[in-house]
């Protein structure tokens, strides 16, 4: 199962903030994040930044692992 | 003694954070801070009060690597980093940051570093709450 997480504006535009979808071999972040646009519409027009696992990814297509967990984030606004 | 990195709920104490840092190092001469605090005006409208949310573990991560990367960059005796995430009001403290040196110049160099990294890379968000409707923070003044 991959783990997808949301914050702050991002949570808010999709109305929950987490979500579980079934992981599948040879499973790319391209993948998960095609799957969010679709169940979103509009939700990722805001996403400055993707995190796998804690740190920040670009390429969407890095491969994927059971068990991952993914972060869909706007800009951050902290300080 | 505490954590030098830490996101908590509660209020901070400068005092203690600074004394904290001065433990680390007798070498240590010049002491840079920053305490940034809640504003009751922003973008022409009131503020009642400003809420925080932070992907926690990521968020703690990359602050524990830019005190990191800051003593090496600046080389600092030691440095501190701590963030509030809970809902604050016009005059709460926000974040305090603090670093260590030798000397004056390279504590000033690299407090001003730290705060402007944790805002690119440290994953928190603000709302602010105002008379009219609350609205996320986006921009980086």
């Amino acid at each position: 199962m991959i783990k997808v997480l949301f914050f702050g504006p991002v949570a808010d535009r999709v109305q929950t903030r987490e979500m579980d979808i079934e992981y599948a071999t040879g499973m790319t972040l391209h993948d998960i994040t095609h799957k969010v646009g679709m169940l979103y519409p509009g939700a990722l027009s805001i996403v400055s930044f993707i995190a796998v696992n804690q740190e920040q990814v670009h390429d969407k297509q890095t491969a994927l692992n059971d068990n991952d967990e993914i972060a869909f984030m706007a800009k951050f606004s902290g300080g | 003694m505490t954590e030098p990195v830490r996101i908590q709920e509660q209020d901070f104490s400068q005092d203690a954070e600074i004394a904290a840092l001065k433990a680390a190092s007798k070498r240590m001469g010049g002491i840079a801070t920053f305490l940034g605090c809640a504003r009751d005006f922003s973008e022409g409208r009131d503020v009642s009060e400003i809420s925080f949310e932070a992907y926690g573990s990521m968020a703690l991560a990359e602050m524990r690597k830019l005190r990191e990367e800051a003593i090496k960059k600046f080389d600092l005796l030691d440095a501190r980093i701590v963030h509030r995430v809970t809902t604050v009001q016009a005059g709460d403290n926000i974040v305090f940051i603090a670093a260590g040196a030798a000397h004056r110049g390279p504590a000033f160099d690299a407090c001003r570093w730290m705060i402007d990294e944790l805002k690119q890379r440290v994953p928190i968000w603000k709302k602010e709450v105002t008379p009219h409707g609350e609205s996320w923070v986006t921009q980086h003044p």
